[in-house]
């Protein structure tokens, strides 16, 4: 059987049933729509960098892959092993930062 | 086949890539080159039907998952979170073929049975394209933000792979302490005061007699003086020249086979490291420059940069002219001139249509930098304009710009910025068969041992048959890293972990040796383009030096921060000793 690349998906039949978006989906979609989520992911890139995040993963990662060996590690092993310590890790004034331009936002875009 | 990442070489597919390929004709991943979306501002690539599309899993609804994988053979979007649950694998492993599918954030293929990410060299040149004609786009109008973002990031890992012992200063053991007692004389001595002045000013510090409007030769002399390398050359008898006269007196009796601009360095040197501190006349020198550089012999006022070139070649073609035989400049091996300041270019042409590269290295034994056209950071008005949202970009985008003083890292960044060329400047690509825009980006392949960067202050219009001379102030640093200017840093800071598109010996030359530089000498112009004065402050036991012509003056640091640079010369760190303050107070 041969399938196109292009082929667009089917349509879902769950949007018939009338599903209500959560709100959490709502405020994704606008985010996603006005470029707010793309200039806040760059925003946290650079401040998770700043603060040396990225630089903890990374060592964190590189260590496993030490320990493992290089051809016995995967990408889903790694996002496995650094999520829970990169959640924790991540500093209080990044998330509050990020939490205030959320809301900032939220509220010029009028809900 | 082995391909290359950033220098390493890149895993091998695994059996469902080799599949997928094989079942999928030469170009499998063509269709989504399409779909390959470039955002602003960090310039990331994306996978997006429709430029507007929200992605969501197509088994959850869910849009809000941190990685959405969409398959590459039927274009669906699952969400993949293997301890959870992951639609992507359960797709993969429910229809045979479909394995392979691309993370639509980063644009980067996945294979869902194996849990890990692949790669393919014509979708990752895609990638590269598409992000490359993004980041011109947004510098020729706005000032790029990705590129300034990421060239300004951490240090290469490749560069210190190397292990190298630490330094330790030398302490003489007991052996030493003693043939030094017995057979050494104290450099600096009460009973030397003859010699050395009382103000205890370090060797080689001896004023040049202006031999009328000389100031040109006056100050790169001084900055070659106390150029590291090349003065333990020439003070360790490298260039004797007592011995090169009487063998060219031997081969040829003719006056021009006597001419070596060597031999005069050598015996500069001698003069003013003598500890003799009345002023000395290059006289024999300047003759001998003279006689190399014949349209140049005049009293008139020279260019400085212009009688420094002319003076490396001069060295450069005496030893050519003995040995026979021409060496690459770029080898460094020809002459003690290249040896000390040649370094290699590597310049990358883009075709914007097909990706095709080509890559050319040349030599250099000095780099030469625009300053900014216009005041203040060109960049930060514009970007603020195009994110309409609150100033938190516009700081943090721009770290090197110190609002708005043009700094020599700044001139670097722009040296190694891809720049798109004129429509009147079409490359013929080979790919292509046809002229085509194309994007340019330099970079460093290999640095000298001692870098000289020359500020573009003198501007000749052909158009407006007129020069003028750019006042413009530009901060230097004391100490340099070059890191983010070599080639392998700024291919691998923009493209990050793809596979490059275009091949290219990257291991870099300068491996070897580590990309700090220290600051040694700054040759300074004052005045007008035809009546300007030219000045070099010297850092010698981390005190600054005003040589102005015969008058030499001690001065504080923050004068040599203030002053206009023309050329600044540094020096590989490893090469520079920070001799202790209190010298020949023992």
């Amino acid at each position: 059987m041969k399938h196109s690349v292009n082929r667009p998906p089917t349509p879902d039949a769950a949007e018939d049933q009338g599903k209500e978006p959560t709100l959490q989906e709502i405020i994704n979609i606008k985010l996603i729509e006005s470029g707010e989520k793309e200039r806040l992911m760059e925003l946290l890139r650079e401040r998770l960098i700043d603060c040396g995040w990225k630089d903890e993963m990374k060592a964190l990662c590189r260590a496993h892959v030490k320990k493992k060996g290089r051809t016995n590690v995967t990408v889903d092993d790694l996002v496995h092993l650094i999520t829970p310590k990169g959640r924790a890790s991540v500093p209080d004034s990044v998330k509050a930062e990020l939490l205030q331009r959320i809301r900032t936002f939220l509220m010029s875009a009028a809900l | 086949m082995s391909s290359k990442i950033n220098g390493h070489v890149s895993p091998q597919p695994c059996p469902h890539l080799l599949d997928f390929r094989s079942r999928n004709g030469p170009k499998p991943f063509r269709a989504l080159h399409d779909c390959i979306r470039v955002k602003p501002p960090g310039g990331c690539a994306a996978i997006r039907r429709e430029p507007s599309e929200v992605p969501r899993c197509g088994t959850c609804e869910e849009s809000s998952r941190s990685r959405l994988y969409a398959c590459v053979a039927c274009a669906a979007v699952f969400c993949h979170a293997p301890l959870l649950h992951s639609h992507a694998s359960d797709h993969a492993l429910s229809i045979p073929g479909h394995e392979i599918a691309v993370d639509v954030d980063r644009a980067e293929l996945f294979c869902c049975a194996c849990g890990d990410q692949v790669y393919d060299r014509d979708f990752d040149a895609a990638v590269v394209l598409a992000q490359t004609v993004n980041a011109t786009a947004t510098t020729s109008t706005s000032g790029s933000t990705a590129m300034q973002c990421s060239v300004a990031g951490s240090q290469p890992e490749n560069l210190r792979k190397r292990r190298r012992v630490d330094y330790r200063p030398w302490e003489p053991d007991s052996g030493e302490h003693i043939s030094r007692g017995n057979q050494s004389i104290p450099l600096l001595d009460a009973t030397n005061a003859s010699l050395v002045s009382s103000t205890q000013q370090p060797w080689g510090l001896r004023g040049l007699n202006n031999l009328g409007n000389t100031c040109f030769m006056n100050s790169i002399l001084q900055a070659l003086l106390h150029t590291p390398p090349l003065r333990n050359y020439f003070l360790g008898d490298r260039h004797n020249r007592y011995y090169c006269q009487q063998k060219n007196g031997a081969i040829n009796g003719t006056k021009n086979s006597r001419l070596c601009l060597a031999c005069d360095m050598d015996a500069i040197f001698s003069a003013v490291f003598s500890g003799d501190r009345t002023p000395y006349s290059p006289a024999k020198f300047l003759y001998s420059w003279w006689q190399h550089a014949a349209n140049l012999a005049s009293y008139e006022q020279q260019d400085a940069h212009e009688f420094f070139i002319s003076m490396l070649e001069g060295i450069h073609e005496k030893v050519e002219k003995d040995k026979r035989k021409s060496q690459s400049p770029g080898g460094g091996d020809c002459c003690i001139a290249h040896r000390v300041f040649s370094g290699i270019l590597r310049s990358d042409v883009m075709c914007m249509v097909c990706g095709f590269t080509s890559t050319t290295y040349d030599p250099c034994v000095d780099i030469s930098l625009d300053l900014e056209p216009n005041q203040g950071g060109s960049g930060k008005s514009s970007s603020a304009k195009s994110l309409n949202s609150c100033n938190v970009e516009a700081d943090c985008m721009h770290p090197n710009q110190n609002g708005g003083i043009s700094t020599l890292n700044g001139c670097l960044e722009r040296f190694t910025r891809a720049e798109k060329l004129g429509s009147d400047q079409k490359f013929f690509c080979q790919k292509c068969q046809v002229r085509q825009e194309s994007l340019k980006q330099m970079s460093i392949r290999k640095l000298p041992l001692v870098s000289c960067f020359h500020v573009k202050r003198f501007e000749h219009s052909s158009i407006r048959k007129m020069s003028r001379k750019v006042d413009r102030f530009l901060q230097f640093p004391f100490s340099l890293d070059m890191a983010p200017y070599l080639s392998s840093s700024i291919l691998r800071s923009r493209f990050g972990n793809r596979i490059f598109p275009f091949d290219g010996d990257e291991q870099d030359a300068s491996n070897d040796l580590s990309t700090e530089f220290e600051l040694f000498a700054v040759v300074t112009h004052s005045g007008r383009l035809d009546a300007g004065h030219y000045v070099t402050y010297l850092r010698l036991s981390n005190q600054w030096y005003k040589c102005d012509d015969a008058w030499i003056t001690q001065v504080n640091e923050s004068i040599v921060r203030a002053a206009q640079g023309y050329m600044m010369f540094y020096v590989q760190k490893v090469l520079y000793y920070k001799e202790s303050e209190n010298q020949g107070t023992s």
